[in-house]
């Protein structure tokens, strides 16, 4: 199986674009689901959303600040493996009055992913805000899902295009307008989606958000993607990926994402340091 | 009292070098200290470590031709039963099997049966010895095994030998199960796991990757497209104590998650290796199988301080591998017995601090059954920078959620019959999916029943109109 990587595209964004060939995977593939990635035989397995699986081709978002994005920059043409899909992908049903909320690389990709879905069944009315750090930050119109949808809204977090805040602020704005929203799907940050749960909670709005967390083998094995849910314990990878906001305990969700942060660093460092120059490292 | 040559020893890297690396701790038998040990068999005429042993290896007459330098003799013989002794003969728990029923055990002196199989293993493999193994052409019949551990395995060999066109479906993208993921490279190196699945494939036998059944291959399918199924999933869903405190904390592990870190994904090698591995200089390992051993050897060796093993029996009732114990212990890993922790404090940050343990006493109860209970009263902290839950597991519910058909205890463990078939017809199942957890050893042995079942089944029933199962898509 060779997983190729077709199309590599800088968003001139702080995130690439990469197509890569994995017909298998795409043949199975719901919106909602995910994959993971491994980008040469010493990688790790990450968790990936996919924005698009057709023709044979995975789609996705990848940030430019970690390991994967330089190894890519460095001239990196094919990944050593995609495996899945795995996780539960969404009911592509009628929902009625959608809304997808995104912020964040996985999210852009889901909330695509998502609404391209939806949009395909008579009966939902679709909104979806997406929320960028600043003007610059904003996708290139192809990847947004302006066409997809009734209604796109962006916001900024500074302020520097559309509205100021995250998508919060144009839903909270429907919700006071008496606006019915049936569903809400979201995903992105951690802390920005329990700030949403409350709203949702309050409003009683049906919701499922994508839980990021770190895995390991994603099949439900380590443990290490574990989330309390209404306080019994649930794996993101095999419960999930998405859940009821309102029934997370994101807290403890959020504290769990940095168990790895420094070494992260080091892991940066030493692919810096050992990319090239004196070639006594390479393999 | 007859005098009784001792047992040979074996080389070993010594303690104090061996936390240093993640390298083989004995170094094996060299042919001639084989030879020797081979020969203190006294040939029983009723041995009685071959009913011992899960497999029934001729022990006897390996011993014999070991003894007359006759390896390639027994290399093939081991074979025949047994097509992973490289493994078995590294990881079985062979005091409370073949080399515990041994009669010389009664001097404490029994034959080291286990390092001369994978003594035989090694030299066979080193030799490159051609065994004749598929016995005939059966490649129009089709059986699937889910799984490519030890039960998988020892039935897609079985399998084969039958000639039948057999396919393994793995989740992970190497083959081997626990023998990968779990048991470190110091106690069963990979590279040896990696030939005696090579030569599974040599044999024929085709292995799929990175599928996992229930997920992006459906239970029906295979059941649509094959003779028989093999369920060989396994026991993959970790325990958690379930005590305030707990969870999610940072640097607490499940035994899983921090074997499949070091081992699968090779975390020692961070950051050559991309996945990254918390481990303090004060390590908790709580529990003491085989599992807890081997994430206590391995944190020492990825520079722990301090490594305690927290037990709520006695070290007598550990059920861990006496030889793994032994090891532990040798290289400064303290144990501690009746005690459990009941309560996890973490820092500001989220990550774990501090334990709060109660000590236990072992109480006899109503039913005669002695079990630990905890004393009163006695309640005591221990600082500890990582924790490692080693509980033991469950079946993995991705699966059985999927395959409703397959009938199952409340543990989520398949019911099998004698001959190792689930509910549903032309579906067999074995190793730990469908008896809890247990041993390597043990899952060998059930596939290659499982495999023999599957035989007769086949040559007994017409396949040709393939069961229909509930069609259940994520």
């Amino acid at each position: 199986m060779s997983f190729d990587i077709t199309k590599m595209i800088d968003l001139d964004t702080m995130d690439f674009l990469v197509d890569v060939e994995a017909p298998e995977i795409v043949e199975r593939f719901h919106p909602g689901q995910f994959v993971m990635l491994m980008t040469r035989k010493e990688g790790e397995r990450i968790p990936m959303s996919v924005m698009k699986a057709e023709n044979g081709k995975l789609t996705m978002f990848i940030r430019k600040l970690g390991k994967t994005s330089k190894e890519l920059r460095d001239g990196m043409t094919r990944f050593e493996n995609v495996i899945g899909p795995l996780g539960h992908g969404i009911e592509e049903k009628v929902y009625g009055n959608v809304v997808v909320v995104s912020d964040a690389v996985c999210g852009q990709a889901e909330n695509y992913a998502i609404c391209e879905a939806l949009s395909k069944i008579e009966g939902n009315r679709i909104t979806s805000i997406q929320t960028f750090p600043s003007k610059k930050e904003i996708y290139p119109e192809d990847y947004l899902t302006t066409e997809l949808v009734d209604k796109h809204i962006i916001t900024t977090e500074d302020g520097s295009f559309g509205e100021e805040g995250s998508y919060i602020v144009p839903l909270q704005k429907m919700i006071d307008e008496g606006e019915e929203i049936d569903f809400v799907f979201g995903g992105g940050k951690l802390p920005t989606m329990k700030a949403v749960s409350t709203v949702l909670a309050k409003n009683n709005i049906d919701n499922l958000f994508t839980t990021r967390q770190m895995m390991v083998d994603g099949s439900g094995m380590c443990g290490a993607c574990r989330l309390y849910i209404d306080g019994e314990m649930k794996l993101a990878c095999v419960d999930g990926p998405m859940f009821d906001s309102r029934k997370v305990n994101w807290d403890k969700a959020i504290k769990r994402y940095h168990m790895f942060k420094k070494k992260e660093k080091e892991a940066n460092d030493y692919y810096e340091a050992h990319k090239g120059g004196c070639g006594q490292c390479q393999k | 009292m007859p005098k009784i040559k001792p047992r040979i020893p074996m080389g070993e890297q010594p303690p104090m070098e061996r936390i240093t690396n993640f390298n083989s701790v004995p170094y094996g038998y060299t042919e001639d200290q084989a030879v020797e040990e081979a020969a203190r068999c006294i040939q029983c005429k009723k041995p009685r470590c071959e009913p011992a042993c899960p497999v029934t290896i001729g022990i006897k007459e390996m011993n014999l031709l070991i003894a007359e330098r006759k390896f390639k003799e027994a290399y093939l013989l081991v074979k025949e039963d047994n097509a992973f002794p490289a493994c078995s003969g590294r990881v079985c728990p062979q005091e409370k099997q073949c080399e515990g029923a041994c009669i010389l055990e009664k001097f404490d002196q029994p034959i080291a049966i286990g390092k001369l199989e994978a003594f035989i293993a090694d030299w066979g493999r080193t030799h490159k010895v051609e065994v004749e193994e598929i016995k005939a052409n059966n490649e129009d019949k089709h059986i699937a095994i889910v799984g490519s551990g030890p039960a998988g395995l020892a039935c897609a060999a079985e399998c084969r030998r039958y000639g039948y066109a057999v396919t393994i479906y793995e989740t992970l993208h190497k083959a081997g199960g626990v023998l990968v993921y779990g048991i470190p490279e110091f106690r069963l190196p990979k590279a040896i796991v990696e030939k005696e699945i090579e030569h599974l494939e040599e044999m024929g036998v085709k292995i799929e990757l990175n599928h996992t059944v229930g997920q992006n291959i459906y239970y029906y399918e295979l059941v649509s497209q094959n003779d028989a199924v093999f369920l060989a999933m396994g026991a993959g869903a970790p325990k958690f104590m379930g005590i305030p405190g707990e969870n999610p904390m940072d640097n607490v592990y499940s035994s899983n998650e921090f074997l499949i870190r070091a081992n699968l994904m090779k975390a020692y090698k961070f950051p050559e290796w991309d996945t990254p591995i918390n481990c303090g200089n004060k390590v908790a390992v709580i529990g003491a199988g085989n599992v807890a051993m081997d994430a206590a050897r391995t944190a020492k060796r990825l520079g722990a301080n301090e490594v305690h093993i927290i037990y709520r029996r006695t070290k007598e009732q550990a059920p861990a591998r006496k030889e793994e114990l032994h090891h532990a212990l040798e290289e400064g890993i303290i144990f501690h017995e009746l005690v459990n922790p009941i309560k996890f404090h973490g820092d500001d940050d989220g990550f774990i601090d501090y334990m709060e343990l109660t000590r236990m006493e072992l109480v006899e109860g109503e039913d005669g059954r002695i079990s630990p209970k905890p004393i009163e009263g006695s309640t005591f902290y221990m600082e500890c920078d990582t924790v490692i839950e080693a509980l033991g597991t469950v079946p993995n519910r991705l699966f059985l959620d999927r395959a409703p058909d397959i009938e199952r205890d409340d543990r989520g463990v398949i019911i099998i019959d004698e001959n190792h078939m689930t509910s549903v017809e032309g579906t067999f199942a074995g190793g730990d999916a469908s008896s809890g957890a247990a041993t390597v050893i043990k899952a060998l042995g059930e596939g290659k029943r499982a495999a023999r079942a599957i035989h007769a089944y086949i040559s007994t029933h017409d396949t040709s109109h393939r069961q229909e199962v509930q069609r259940v898509e994520v």
